[in-house]
């Protein structure tokens, strides 16, 4: 029963992980339908900047802060260079190489500058060995911080896209661009709004999961984004609640598998349940099929 | 620049040319270095992989992010066939090829389901588990450890009946399986085949109208492609003589990817200018490395944006799709000029196609209430009614794009009712849409010739080596293209790329390629929508000339004057039902018509 | 037309003569000189880039001293293969088509050493493996069968590295669970020292292994905890083993923790911090004795003199890290190995030089302290070249003592 329990546990640690990155993922969806592919290198970027901030003596507080700026201004820069001109060509070819391109490029800058080896990452919330206990196991702190934020910013999101008036406006412009901008919506600046704050979403994931492992590196966040992915794919693109779902499922599956199975499986269950779930319900767990437009 | 491009274009385009560099490539192979034959090899192995991608994603508008995948199934397919079987490698190479086009012909099927960015996941995840699956499974792979001791010609280890094969040799043996590939892949993208893919490409929903299958586009799409990446894959195998799993990782799906992008979507020369330089590159300029993943992001961000067209936008003019051996032999003028043809539609009651009693829900919505109608051959029939009475539905039921929540479509005698719309269009029932659904590129030649598809059955053999059947199906067709474009009156643009052409000319080209189809029935969605009054006069000739052909028309229109002196019978919808049917001077009278009219704040004599 | 061909064969042409000029015919008067392709740049470049340093310094030395039997050494511009195989192999290819070089260091890794190593085999000059640990780039059929001819190595091999954790794990636990990456030096590293634990006496032996830069590590843990382990040993790279320490307080598994050469590094001691104290590890001894060998302490001094205290050096003047002598160490000894052999064959004629190598008798090292080849064993570290090392806590700082475990 431990044993389970133990990897229950790790499996919804980790799955949160998973599900806060695909809600910054969604969070572009909603807007522009695009994903950013290179997610990652922002999380990875955030937690970098970090690190070498608090490396060259600045409070902890600020170059948390300063790191986020960083990353938020890129997403400024994503929206503006690397999406809204794909936009304008048919398909989503164009987004997809663009996204990942910056990221590559991202990867690229920091390996150049802050070379190629792990960089000791700071503990920002909470110490390894903090731990309560769950069903007499273990379960770590700063996983918990990040399961708190996903519900927490799962249930938010909901609330706001549901309730308020701009969720409305959000849903608008996803609907229908165009409608939204003869209707005078702020379409540009929610667009642009939208990848901020997914941008930001990477970065405060890449640090409370750079924290975890300890250290931080270039290609840090690359296997997440992925896996965040699969989560976002699975739980239904563009829905918050399957983000966390989905995370969630594909942490535990993946834990129980290695687990009781193999642990040589455990990396690839994610992509198989990935490829039978876009083969068998592209839609995922939570959304609506996409109605064919003609 | 313009000269430079177009030389440069004729000199790509040469068979002297390409006769030249493969018999000097050939001929100075032996003079070099073994490093300088292998990076040769590298080179042509890595224009057969571009030429992969080219063939799925430049072509067929198929994101891949999973290529490694059928590569390193090809390479550890001619590895393991090796070094387990024992096999040589004239054998393991197309084993490995087949094997790789076997596994994407599999992937194609849940791929075909989905598109655009579940798409790239799709392949993202296949290439994932690709590179898991091959670390590990030890016993068949090697797992992380690797799969070394494969024959292989710089290894000195590779022979063939018993004769050992250098490097020199093989690289002989590469270059004429490259050449033969691309002469193939050449042969391939100016036929039906090629420009069947390039339509799925630009819509699929238009390609369904032509009568191309989506999935069956797809599936040869990625079986070809598959096939290619394994070739490359088991040359590589035999030119390393050791695979790792890191050799085919996301890294390396990536990488092609850029390649590709590089060399230009869709251009085969692209391909080998880009793979060329992206395998000298390194080599020549080895701090290339440390600013490789800077290179290759800033490739991947802006080069859609800044050279859509890759090199080969740059250095070459577009590349065509109609093979200029088919249009010489066109040209020539044996036989008389073949005349559009009469066509004979099989009408039981005198009706070709008929709907009964079709309704269509949407949710809680019915856009089509109970409507029937019926065409007859030689008969032009109007369907008109306010914005939102269900016109477009009911031509989407009609042509199959919609299946319907009840009643019955028959179209010469069989039931299609939600039957696909590529088996409704190659069974002669064609459609357009109120938006002409052209490929851009293509030109107006071009894009006519793919109304022919349904009608062309030449096979995929004789498309790929260019046999005469294919080459004389395809002036046959381009006879009854040049017939149609005197009939619309585009003879002098005949050969220009659609999107440079006024929005007229493309409705032309997209009503006259309906003509290319011998459709024994036409849904017209609005054809009229946009033009001028000229333009407009030479669509009703040409819409006459249907008639006198005794095809049967539906026409969708809200110019009352366009349709008057055109039309034989009008079909009037409201909310759904048909509210008149009759002549025009009848509707014009009716006081249900006039009512909807006017409760749309229309009037009919707008 | 006419125009057209015209146009071919003079860019032929061009292209003809670009490839024809290249190989040169090799000397036995000219400069000796070493060929070597390893990770320059990209994440592995700790490793490449330390070899190249190795060999420069070598080199610097051999040059001080007038030379090898008057022949001035060289080391032409290395080429940058990033630890991926297939660049590996065209850099290679492209050293082997200079005649003018006669000795070669291998890259540094296994996967690219082992995608070259039949080609060196082929080719036939000598080649000296300074980090590559997969046992079969030197015994291709096995250890009991003979070496490759002319391949030489200084590395930690899997193999001794193995039987140095046997000696030290072997019948000390009654239960050792063995967690290694999914890669070639984990998995092959794994299989070697299960042999050599199991050989030490010690029976119940519970594997299992990750992906490299996995954030968890539980299911791996779990499972090795429920077959009820009493120590355990990790197989792989620093960052992932500070992921797995700090996994492990999290689900409070406290056994004593054992790294390879490989896990304890700095990665490891900057990702678990203080929990990295207490961790056990086998390295390289040189740079641990106290006081240091001639010749290591020399070594340090010259690394510090040319390249200061940087990442290979550490912070600490008086005591590098002990990576330093692996990371860039094994490259000055391969050098130092190939010239002497050179110097003692009198020639650079790969036969003569060869049989020189397998006749190389207790040349003083850095990764090794005493070098010795013969025909049959090709490889230079012995188990007692290695210490365990307890990684403790002096002042602010978590250093490296050598234990008497």
């Amino acid at each position: 029963m431990d044993f389970l329990f133990s990897l229950l546990i790790a499996g919804v640690s980790v799955g949160s992980a998973y599900a806060l990155v695909a809600i910054g993922l969604n969070m572009t969806f909603w807007t522009t339908r695009t994903l950013n592919f290179g997610q990652g290198s922002l999380m990875m970027l955030c937690a970098m900047l970090t690190a070498f901030f608090a490396s060259q003596g600045v409070w902890l507080a600020l170059a948390v802060v300063a790191g986020l700026a960083v990353v938020g201004l890129l997403g400024i820069f994503i929206e503006r260079f690397a999406v809204r001109p794909a936009l304008k060509t048919e398909g989503s070819m164009g987004w997809m190489v663009a996204t990942l391109g910056f990221g590559t490029l991202l990867q690229g800058i920091a390996a150049k500058y802050f070379g190629s080896q792990a960089v000791a990452f700071p503990e920002v919330v909470f110490s390894a060995s903090d731990t309560v206990t769950i069903f007499g196991q273990p379960a770590a702190l700063q996983y918990l911080v990040i399961f708190v934020l996903a519900v927490g910013l799962v249930a938010l999101l909901e609330l706001f896209l549901g309730k308020t008036i701009w969720g409305q406006v959000i849903r608008a412009v996803s609907f229908d661009q165009e409608l939204g901008r003869v209707q005078g919506m702020p379409v540009g600046a929610i667009i642009l709004l939208s990848f901020v704050a997914s941008s930001v979403l990477a970065g405060v994931a890449g640090m409370l999961i750079a924290q975890i492992g300890g250290t931080v590196d270039p290609a840090f966040g690359f296997d997440l984004v992925l896996l965040g992915f699969v989560s976002a794919v699975l739980g239904g693109m563009g829905s918050s609640v399957g983000a966390l779902v989905g995370g969630i499922v594909v942490g535990v599956l993946s834990k129980l598998v290695g687990g009781y199975i193999s642990t040589a499986a455990e990396h690839g269950i994610a992509f198989a349940l990935l490829m039978v779930m876009l083969a068998v319900r592209p839609q995922g767990l939570f959304a609506r099929p996409e109605a064919v437009k003609v | 620049m313009r000269r430079v491009r177009s030389h440069l274009s004729r000199l790509v385009r040469h068979p002297l040319a390409h006769a030249a560099v493969v018999l000097v490539l050939a001929a100075i192979s032996p003079l070099l270095s073994d490093g300088s034959v292998q990076i040769l090899c590298f080179v042509l192995v890595g224009i057969i992989f571009a030429q992969s991608i080219n063939i799925l994603t430049g072509i067929a508008g198929q994101i891949s992010l999973g290529h490694a995948g059928f590569f390193g199934i090809g390479a550890y397919g001619a590895g393991i066939l090796a070094k387990s079987y024992g096999l040589e490698f004239y054998l393991t190479i197309p084993i490995a090829s087949a094997l790789s086009a076997a596994a994407a012909y599999l992937l194609s099927f849940p791929a075909g389901r989905v598109r655009e960015v579940y798409l790239a996941m799709m392949t993202l995840g296949f290439g994932m588990i690709f590179f898991e699956v091959v670390r590990e499974w030890n016993d068949l792979t090697g797992g992380t450890m690797g799969l070394p001791g494969v024959p292989s010609a710089s290894l000195r280890t590779l022979t063939a009946l018993g004769r050992p094969v250098g490097v020199a040799t093989y690289f002989v043996i590469l270059l004429l399986a490259t050449t033969l590939f691309l002469i193939i892949m050449n042969n391939i993208t100016r036929s039906r085949i090629g420009r069947a893919l390039f339509a799925i490409h630009h819509s699929e929903i238009a390609a369904g109208s032509l009568g191309i299958s989506r999935s069956g586009a797809k599936q040869l799409a990625y079986t070809l492609s598959g096939a290619a990446a394994g070739l490359a894959g088991g040359f590589y195998a035999h030119l390393v003589g050791y695979l790792g799993p890191d050799s085919f990782n996301l890294h390396r799906s990536i990488e092609v990817l850029v390649v590709a992008i590089v060399g230009g979507l869709g251009s085969i020369p692209g391909q080998i200018i880009s793979a060329t330089i992206f395998t000298f590159l390194p080599e020549k300029l080895q701090v290339f490395a440390e600013y490789q993943f800077i290179v290759y992001g800033l490739i991947l961000t802006f080069s859609l944006l800044v050279m859509p067209r890759g090199i080969a936008g740059l250095l070459l003019d577009p590349p065509r799709f109609i093979r200029s051996a088919a249009r010489t032999r066109a040209g020539r003028g044996d036989g008389p000029p073949v005349a559009l043809r009469p066509v004979a539609a099989r009408a039981p009651g005198g009706v070709v196609l008929s709907a009964d009693s079709v309704t269509m829900r949407f949710g809680g919505l019915t856009a089509l209430d109970d409507v029937s109608l019926a065409l007859a051959p030689g008969r032009i029939t109007a369907l008109v009614g306010p914005n939102g009475s269900g016109k477009s539905t009911f031509v989407n039921v009609v042509s199959g794009l919609y299946r319907p929540s009840a009643g019955r479509v028959t179209f010469e005698g069989r039931d299609i009712t939600g039957k696909p719309d590529f088996e409704i269009a190659r069974a002669g029932l064609i459609r357009t849409f109120q938006d002409p659904r052209l490929v851009p590129n293509f030109t107006v030649r071009e894009n006519l010739m793919l109304g022919a598809h349904r009608l062309m059955r030449g096979s995929g053999l004789a498309a790929a080596l260019a046999l005469p059947s294919a080459t004389d199906e395809e002036a046959h067709v381009l006879k009854r293209v040049e017939a149609v474009l005197r009939l619309i009156d585009l003879e002098a643009v005949a050969d220009q790329p659609l999107a440079s052409l006024p929005y007229g000319y493309r409705r032309l080209t997209d009503v006259g390629r309906v003509l290319l189809a011998e459709p024994t029935a036409i849904l017209l969605d609005e054809p009229a929508a946009g033009l001028a009054e000229p333009e407009m006069e030479r669509l009703s000739k040409l819409i006459r000339d249907m008639r006198g052909m005794g095809i049967s028309v539906l026409l969708i229109d809200h110019h009352m004057d366009f349709l008057s002196d055109l039309v034989d019978d009008v079909i009037v919808l409201d909310s759904g039902r048909v509210i008149y049917h009759g002549s025009m001077a009848g509707m014009r009278q009716d006081k249900t018509v006039v009512a909807a009219y006017l409760g749309a704040e229309e009037t009919v004599d707008a | 037309m006419l125009q057209h061909f015209r146009t071919v064969a003079v860019t032929c042409t061009t292209f003809t003569t670009a490839l024809v000029a290249g190989p040169v015919v090799a000397q036995d008067n000219g400069p000796v000189k070493i060929g070597f392709t390893g990770a320059l740049t990209g994440p592995y470049n700790e490793y490449g880039e330390g070899l190249r340093r190795g060999i420069t310094l070598a080199v610097e030395e051999w040059n001080k001293r007038g030379g090898v039997n008057g022949r001035k050494v060289e080391f032409p511009e290395p080429l940058d293969d990033q630890l991926v195989p297939d660049r590996a192999v065209q850099n290679t290819r492209r050293i082997l088509d200079d005649k003018s070089v006669q000795l070669i260091v291998s890259p540094s890794g296994s996967g690219p050493t082992l995608a070259v190593v039949d080609m060196v085999m082929a080719d036939g000059r000598p080649f000296c493996n300074a980090q590559a640990q997969a046992p079969t780039i030197v015994y291709p059929n096995g250890r009991d069968k003979p070496p490759r001819k002319n391949i030489f190595s200084v590395s930690i091999s899997n193999t001794v590295e193995a039987e140095k954790l046997g000696q030290v794990l072997g019948g000390k636990f009654k239960s050792i669970g063995v967690l290694h990456e999914s890669t070639g030096y984990g998995v092959s590293g794994a299989d070697l020292v299960k042999k050599q634990i199991a050989a030490g006496g010690t029976a119940k032996i519970a594997t299992e292994s990750y992906n490299q830069r996995a954030q968890d590590m539980t299911a791996q843990l779990v499972r090795l905890q429920r077959s009820g382990i009493d120590a355990l040993l990790v197989i792989g790279l620093g960052a992932d083993f500070a992921v797995i320490r700090k996994n492990m307080v999290r689900l409070k598994i406290e056994v004593p923790l054992y790294g390879s050469a490989g896990a304890m590094t700095v990665p490891f001691i900057e990702g678990a911090g203080d929990l990295a104290v207490g961790t056990y590890g086998v390295n390289a001894l040189a740079l641990g004795e106290r006081p240091m060998a001639p010749l290591a302490k020399s070594f340090v001094n010259l690394y510090r003199a040319k390249y200061g205290m940087d990442r290979w050096y550490g912070a600490d003047p008086e005591n590098p890290q002990i990576s330093l002598a692996t990371s860039v160490g094994s490259g000055f000894d391969c050098a130092n190995v190939l010239l002497d052999g050179v110097r003692r064959a009198g020639s650079t004629e790969p036969e003569r030089v060869l049989k020189a190598l397998a006749e190389t008798k207790g040349l003083e090292g850095v990764s090794v302290k005493s070098i010795s080849f013969d025909p049959s064993d090709h490889t230079a570290l012995k188990p007692s070249d290695l210490g365990v090392y307890r990684l403790a806590k002096s002042g602010e700082k978590i250093v490296f003592q050598l234990s008497a475990d």
